[in-house]
């Protein structure tokens, strides 16, 4: 790992950040819209609600933190997908710089945007709605941890799948594929929601633990450690896997001749 | 005076499913040489090209460069060669600088911000510095990208058709950049190109590629050279019919091309030649010999003549 080559992808990828109206949108634009939307919506809800908590600091919370998966996965494929578009592959995997330094300077990015973008969501969310994520305390970066890590797996599967099928074939499910996985991660209600068959694929994924104790902690003020270490346990599997995955994708794509195609 | 070999390639084959692009080549590049890698489209130019550089993998064969085996020192010499091609772009959504920039900490450059003003510099971008990529014409795009693939003071530089797409007198500015730049440095160069003249004037060797093949190598005159006949075009104003009738008869090639006559002919031949028209009162305005070029010997090789 090289630090100077980690920097220069880090830097070349924020020249552009403020230059796309389209950038803007996904790290800030999008989250904010549906912030404002279903803030309004949660708090129609609410004068009919008899629970106990706020349904507005429920949708809310569930918007901010599957926003950190969404922001994650997004960031680390759109900064490839950004290089494929602009016939730059060849340019800097030419250079000596590797497929696992491009990912670092991804995960970098990644993490400096999510500051500024999870602030602006956070503290607007603060002031429309009252909705205080500093009161999770301690056990707010474990939340994000683990949201930040699936995000990449699958930011990094999608990579690869572009790498074996050709970018353009697959740009898509960067927009799509967590939009599948949603649903069964139970961002805004809870697990039994969901029919039996649906909670099969619920307990494989980290982020149905996250939102299950972000709920219990809403309701109860605790968390269940071992369904947080449990979620972290998944993540790692998972990671270990998308990065054995995009490695070996890359290899394959070197093989196949696809990272000249994916220029085209 | 010995000199090393900077690519050293053996046998090397690469398949594409039942398609073989390259089928067993093996050819060197000296330290300092001008090597040209020609042929037909589809003969395997780009494939070899971007081997060497990395990102498409053999299928069999060895690359060394600078003396190492390529695939286990990737990385270390990578660091030491550079490529540009015209199919290949910056993002265009930068400004020169911050490309150039980019590209001196991918390289590890030390002083990245000075090497790069002196090649907006030599390369006559001074001006266009905080340019984004997008507002250049293409001449000057093109030049940018040659700034880039000279960021690192290559040993070893790539140039996959680096003039394509270009008017004449912007691939001759280029040219004339690329010769300069290489000749200071004594970079050793494989190129790539259409343009027969450009090949012929740049490149020390020439390898001819078809079907992934090494057909021909030699230096661009002795390739040209293989071809034994010239060509004589007369603009003749009277005797056209007697002069078809008296190549027909002594087996000499000619053929009528709008108001020319087209002979091809032995160079040793030519003086006869032209005294027996005299002979039998052909007249003409205009004459033109021309000796075999390298673009006579691609065209007589890529047509299989």
């Amino acid at each position: 790992m090289n630090g100077n080559r980690i920097l220069a992808i880090v830097l070349r990828h924020l020249y552009v950040w403020p230059r796309g109206l389209e950038r803007f949108m996904w790290s800030i634009g999008w989250p904010m819209v549906s912030l404002f939307s279903w803030g309004l919506t949660a708090s129609y809800l609410q004068t009919f609600s008899s629970l106990s908590i706020s349904i507005t600091t429920l949708i809310l919370g569930g918007i901010i933190f599957w926003s950190i998966t969404t922001r994650s996965q997004l960031e680390t494929t759109v900064n490839f997908m950004d290089e494929m578009w602009n016939k730059n592959l060849i340019n800097i995997f030419s250079s000596p710089l590797t497929i696992g330094e491009f990912l670092t300077a991804t995960i970098l990015l990644d993490l400096i945007k999510l500051v500024i973008s999870v602030s602006i969501l956070t503290i607007t969310a603060y002031l429309l709605y009252s909705l205080n994520l500093i009161g999770f305390g301690w056990y707010l970066p474990l939340f994000v941890i683990n949201l930040l890590l699936f995000g990449w797996s699958v930011g990094f599967f999608i990579i690869g799948l572009m790498l074996r099928l050709g970018g353009r074939n697959i740009q898509e499910l960067a927009w799509a594929l967590l939009g599948f996985v949603a649903p069964f991660s139970c961002v805004y209600y809870p697990i039994t929601s969901l029919p039996v068959w649906a909670q099969k694929i619920a307990i494989v994924l980290p982020t149905t633990y996250v939102f299950e104790e972000m709920r219990r902690f809403m309701f109860s003020h605790e968390v269940y450690w071992e369904n947080l270490l449990l979620s972290l346990a998944l993540n790692l599997l998972y990671l270990i896997l998308s990065l054995l995955f995009i490695f070996l994708m890359f290899e394959k794509a070197r093989e196949t001749g696809n990272l000249t195609k994916m220029e085209g | 005076m010995v000199r090393n070999n900077v690519i050293e390639v053996n046998n090397l084959i690469k398949r594409f499913g039942h398609v073989t692009a390259i089928d067993g080549i093996s050819f060197s590049v000296s330290d300092g040489e001008i090597v040209g890698l020609l042929g037909p489209n589809g003969a395997g130019k780009t494939t070899t090209i971007d081997m060497l550089i990395g990102i498409l993998k053999p299928t069999a064969g060895k690359i060394s460069i600078f003396g190492k085996p390529f695939e286990q020192n990737r990385g270390e010499i990578l660091g030491e060669m550079n490529f540009s091609a015209a199919y290949i772009n910056l993002p265009w959504k930068m400004k020169v600088w911050e490309n150039l920039y980019t590209f001196g900490r991918l390289y590890n450059i030390a002083d990245y911000k000075s090497k790069t003003n002196e090649l907006l510099k030599e390369f006559m971008l001074e001006d266009l510095r905080d340019k984004f990529m997008r507002d250049l014409s293409s001449g000057q795009q093109a030049r940018v990208y040659l700034c880039k693939a000279f960021i690192n003071d290559p040993k070893l530089l790539l140039l996959d058709e680096p003039t394509a797409f270009m008017d004449p007198d912007v691939a001759d500015t280029l040219r004339k950049l690329i010769v300069k730049k290489v000749q200071e440095r004594k970079t050793t160069v494989v190129f790539t190109s259409h343009n027969m003249a450009e090949v012929t004037d740049i490149c020390d060797r020439v390898i001819f590629l078809q079907h992934g093949k090494i057909v021909a190598e030699d230096t661009p005159i002795a390739l040209a050279k293989k071809i034994r006949f010239c060509k004589i075009r007369l603009l003749i104003t009277d005797g056209q019919k007697r002069t078809l009738t008296y190549c027909r008869k002594q087996k000499i090639k000619a053929r009528v091309e709008g108001r020319f006559v087209s002979v091809d002919i032995r160079e040793k031949e030519i003086a006869a030649f032209l005294s027996s028209l005299a002979d039998i009162g052909v007249d003409y305005d205009e004459i033109s010999i021309d000796k075999p070029t390298l673009e006579d010997f691609f065209l007589k090789t890529a047509r299989g003549n």
